[in-house]
């Protein structure tokens, strides 16, 4: 066993947000990273500069925030507004509100629509190219079996996790009603869903340090391949802890996945392979979100505590932007046999 | 002029009888004359006759009385001499009046042009052709006056008029002035035509300049400038709608230079618009390109998508038909208002330059796409995607301008094809490679099976077990034909290519060459292990031959003597310390059962980790699917994972540079337990407030 290479936490970016980081993304065109927060703000930086380029106020806490090109995104918020932010112009308009606060926002390019999912037990589709009143942006509402707590998108394909371990995918082309209802192969609240770039299933992970691979192919053999693993736990005293799995991001290349729980690990995994690739150094607090950048050559890392333990007192919250290693993300081949030993 | 009769009877009476004679008969016409001179006669006679009475009274000598007559004659003498002045030179003047008048009418008459009128001389005394002439003369000079006023009356029209075309504001003095000489009809008629001359010019120069305005008003309105200000510019007069507009040379010139520029202009802006409107069209060619290149791959599944992409140039293109249309329009007939204005055509080139910014970012989709097909389909194939090409075929590259999008297009479309055609060529070799993969699972799975002491107990699901493990087995049998088979196969492929057969990266011939050596390996290492019980059997007859005693059957498969040091439990090194008991559990394998192939054995041989510190010889399923209850949970749902609780987690504390197998365990599909569960909500609605307050429960998460 060789020796680990030296911890580091990657970069951290200057000015983050003051209070919890919901969710970060890299664009899908250059280094930018939009970054929402509870400090009911969306800031816009430039991860490879290290700079802050945008910040937009809201009404409330920002739940979640997406691109939607490389000059505007959407932000989803828990004052139940869905908001359009351009950032050349610092502009930003509602393009429509839920009942409740908006839990997660996603934008399809296949087809040009927002989609956002909220507590409020509905999904609903937005045009954003409507103008601001919402009748002419919202394209449809879909009630959910509970209130929606992540959502991914691959394609056409959609797949909401909600409340009470509901799974529901969907084919963009016709919303009117589930693909497929399916219940989480996980026994505790879902935490995080995420599609493969490959478009042939999710990752799905759990408050319970548990990760589901499930596939969308319901024939036998596609069933048989689902498996779950864990993850994000420690023994301590005897104890076996468990930690939530907080993030999950598919590097955009090779199809393997890291995942962040609040002990602050982040890990790196080979799904086809079974095999974990990598363990980063322990971030200061929980590991909130995570994105690979668009050529999967960064990863960002937002370390703030997630509120698991209720209110109390936790370490700032901050951005780390790390430069990937290949070695740490690429699928090794199949182990080659040693005979040897 | 009576006076003037006075004294000559006074003469005729004192001397000269025949002098005065000869006068009086020379008035002798006059009657009344004649008939005063006969009284003057008897009036001086009288008086002659009382100076008599008187000298002859006085008596005065005679000589002084001849003095005193010869006065008084001398006196009458003068006295008439004086009257004859008189008069003459009232004839004089007369005549020269007449003259005058006379000459004044010759003027006249030339002057007019008229023929001279013919006069009656001498009709009369002098004063009668005074007389006649004078109310002649005064005709005359009323008719000059009326002529003069006439001229003058064209002359200010010429001269205004030409003022007017001049341009120049002072007035032109010497047209001004009248000829007094010549006020000919014929003159008159010559200035009246020149005139009517000086008029039409000024009406065609009008009707040009408002040509000329209505002209420039079509430009102004078609660029979408002020035609007020543009046309002040040119004369201040223009502008005014209602007031006279300056005609002048100038003005016409300036007007006409104007137009030129801003046809100039228009030509100018048309070309841009030309070139925006080629740049639309190309956008649109791409983006038609776009749609058809999806049309022909994923027909049915982008129906949708098509019109959604439809939807947003339909929409677009609204805004700025009116350009597009300018595309096929001569300079001419563009008319339509502010169609070429400034802000319009800044708006359009704004527009271009989002339409490019868009189709950028849709190449850049596009092309990704490729990427994610070319990659899914290398993935399908099993192929390295990194070996098929070059980094270069990225977006980026596009960016820095090292290659076009199309011919990166071209490219990926080449790449696309190549592979596909390869992995066609592959698809015979994969499915076999596939099966072969399965037996080996199944290999794997029936071994680590076999060595399961319990698998023959009666429980739920050991059936299926049972059935499972009798397909496997018959799977295995067929292995080694299975693997000859594929070997051959990549042998000729390999021929036909002349390259490797790869999966995954690795060569396929050294799999095939490396599994058949292990399985080998583990055919010697079980023939070892039979030898030597062969051996063992022998020792005990020894034995048995010795002390008389055989130890029984069932002590005899002691574990720690039956190690057979399975080859792949000792290369999971990073469990060196757990080898030792790995090696018990598999000698618990069957004599005759398959050796599990390498791949799968990562996977099992974790499993058996966890197993053998436990020291629980329980499948991972039962061990979750018994719930063992512990006191420390509150959440009944925690239960179900009591088990793992006590087993400590062979995760290494520093990150290892060797990968690690995950802790993969089937989670069994029991029903939801929800019904026992209380609401759940997540930690943001916590934290956001979002929670019923009845529901507020500790925090599931840690434990």
């Amino acid at each position: 066993m060789t020796a680990a290479p030296p911890p580091s936490t990657g970069r951290e970016l200057s000015n983050p947000p003051t209070d919890g980081i919901s969710n970060l993304r890299f664009s899908n065109h250059s280094d930018h990273l939009l970054v929402s927060s509870w400090d009911k703000s969306v800031r816009l930086y430039d991860a490879s500069a290290n700079a802050l380029r945008g910040e937009f106020m809201h009404g409330g806490a920002v739940l979640d925030c997406c691109f939607h090109d490389d000059s505007s995104g959407f932000s989803a918020s828990a004052d139940h507004t869905v908001r359009r932010l351009v950032f050349n112009y610092n502009r930003e308009d509602i393009l429509g509100r839920h009942d409740a606060p908006v839990r997660c926002i996603e934008y399809s390019y296949a087809t040009g629509q927002v989609i956002t999912g909220s507590w409020d037990k509905t999904l609903k589709c937005w045009d954003p190219r409507g103008a601001s009143a919402q009748e002419r942006s919202l394209v449809g509402t879909y009630a959910q079996p509970e209130r929606v707590y992540s959502m991914s998108l691959v394609g056409n394909r959609l797949v909401v996790a909600t409340a009470g371990r509901h799974v529901n995918v969907y084919d963009l082309r016709n919303m009117s009603q589930p693909e497929q209802r399916r219940e989480s192969s996980l026994k505790y609240q879902t935490r995080c869903v995420r599609c493969y770039p490959n478009g042939t299933g999710y990752a799905l992970s759990s408050v319970e340090g548990r990760v589901a691979m499930e596939f969308f192919d319901l024939s036998e053999a596609g069933q048989s391949k689902k498996y779950a693993f864990k993850c994000h736990r420690k023994s301590e005293a005897g104890r076996d802890i468990v930690y939530p799995v907080n993030a999950i991001a598919f590097h955009p290349i090779y199809g393997t996945f890291a995942t962040g729980g609040c002990d602050g690990y982040v890990n790196v995994w080979d799904g086809n392979n079974k095999k974990r690739l990598y363990q980063y150094a322990k971030y200061p607090t929980s590991v909130a979100a995570l994105s690979f950048s668009r050529d999967g050559r960064l990863l960002a890392v937002a370390s703030s505590y997630t509120y698991e333990e209720g209110d109390k007192p936790h370490e700032p919250d901050a951005i780390f932007v790390r430069s990937v290693n290949e070695v740490e993300v690429k699928p090794k081949p199949k182990m080659l046999p040693n005979p040897a030993t | 002029m009576d006076s003037v009769y006075l004294f000559p009877p006074l003469s005729f009476w004192i001397s000269d009888a025949l002098c005065f004679g000869s006068l009086l008969s020379q008035q002798a016409s006059h009657n009344r004359y004649i008939y005063q001179g006969l009284e003057m006669e008897s009036t001086c006679g009288s008086l002659l006759f009382e100076l008599q009475k008187i000298w002859d009274e006085v008596g005065e000598a005679d000589n002084e009385r001849d003095k005193m007559l010869f006065e008084l004659e001398q006196e009458c003498l003068d006295a008439y001499k004086r009257k004859v002045d008189q008069a003459s030179r009232c004839r004089a003047q007369l005549r020269q009046a007449v003259a005058d008048a006379e000459a004044q009418l010759a003027d006249i008459y030339a002057a007019l042009g008229d023929r001279p009128v013919h006069m009656n001389k001498s009709s009369g005394s002098l004063k009668k052709e005074l007389h006649a002439i004078m109310p002649q003369l005064e005709d005359m000079k009323k008719k000059r006056n009326e002529r003069k006023s006439q001229f003058a009356e064209v002359l200010k029209q010429i001269n205004s008029i030409s003022k007017e075309l001049s341009g120049s504001t002072e007035d032109n003095l010497t047209t001004m002035i009248i000829d007094e000489h010549d006020l000919s009809m014929k003159r008159l008629d010559d200035l009246q035509s020149q005139l009517l001359l000086l008029q039409k010019e000024k009406g065609e120069r009008l009707r040009q300049v408002l040509d000329q305005l209505n002209v420039l008003n079509a430009l102004c309105m078609v660029l979408g400038m002020d035609f007020k200000s543009t046309v002040c510019s040119v004369h201040p007069t223009l502008g005014d709608s209602s007031g006279t507009k300056s005609i002048s040379a100038d003005t016409i010139k300036s007007l006409s230079a104007t137009i030129c520029r801003l046809k100039d202009v228009k030509l100018q802006r048309m070309q841009r618009v030309h070139i925006f409107s080629s740049q639309v069209f190309a956008k649109q060619f791409i983006q038609l390109s776009y749609l058809l290149h999806f049309q022909l791959q994923e027909l049915a599944m982008t129906m949708v998508e098509l019109w959604n992409l439809m939807d947003t140039p339909v929409e677009e293109q609204h805004m700025f038909q009116s350009v597009t249309r300018t595309i096929a329009a001569a300079e001419n007939e563009i008319t339509e208002p502010n169609s070429l204005s400034l802000e319009f055509i800044d708006n359009a080139e704004t527009e271009v330059m989002r339409l490019q910014e868009m189709k950028m970012s849709k190449i850049k989709e596009v092309i990704s796409r490729k990427r994610e097909i070319l990659e899914e389909i290398c993935r399908g194939a099993h192929m390295v995607v990194d070996g098929q090409f070059g980094t270069d075929l990225s977006v980026e590259s596009i960016e820095s301008g090292a290659i076009s999008p199309s011919d990166l297009l071209e490219q990926l479309e080449f790449q696309i094809s190549k592979v596909k055609e390869e992995a066609f060529s592959r698809k015979e070799i994969l499915e076999k490679v596939q099966k072969w993969l399965a037996a080996r699972e199944e290999e794997s799975w029936l071994e680590e099976y076999n060595r399961d002491d319990n698998r023959y107990n009666a429980g739920r699901g050991t059936h299926l077990m049972l059935k499972r493990a009798e397909k496997a087995r018959v799977i295995v049998n067929k292995i080694p034909a299975m693997v000859d088979a594929l070997k051959s196969k990549a042998k000729t492929w390999e021929k036909e290519r002349k390259t490797e057969f790869l999966y995954d990266g690795v060569g396929l011939i050294s799999m095939i060459d490396e599994y058949c050596e292990l399985k080998h390996l583990k055919e010697q290492e079980r023939q070892k292990q039979r030898d030597q019980k062969k051996l063992q059997g022998q020792l005990m007859t020894e034995q048995e031959a010795i002390y008389g005693s055989k130890p029984s059957p069932s002590k005899s498969s002691n574990k720690r003597k039956k190690n057979n040091g399975g080859g792949p439990v000792k290369q999971h090194s990073s469990n060196a310390s757990n080898s030792q008991k790995h090696a018990e559990f598999l000698t618990l394998r069957k004599a005759l059962s398959p050796i599990s192939s390498l791949c799968s054995n990562i996977i099992s041989c974790n499993f058996e980790d966890q197993n053998a510190k436990t020291g629980e010889f329980k499948d991972t399923q039962t061990a979750y699917k018994t719930p063992s209850a512990t006191p420390t949970k509150t959440v009944s749902a925690y239960d179900e994972n009591r088990t793992p609780k006590t087993m400590p987690i062979p995760l290494p504390a520093t990150p290892p540079t060797m990968s690690n197998a995950m802790q993969t365990a089937t989670t069994p599909f029991t029903p939801g337990i929800r019904g026992v569960e209380e609401v759940e909500y997540s930690y943001e609605e916590r934290r956001a407030g979002f929670v019923s307050t009845k529901l507020h429960s500790r925090p599931l998460s840690l434990v």
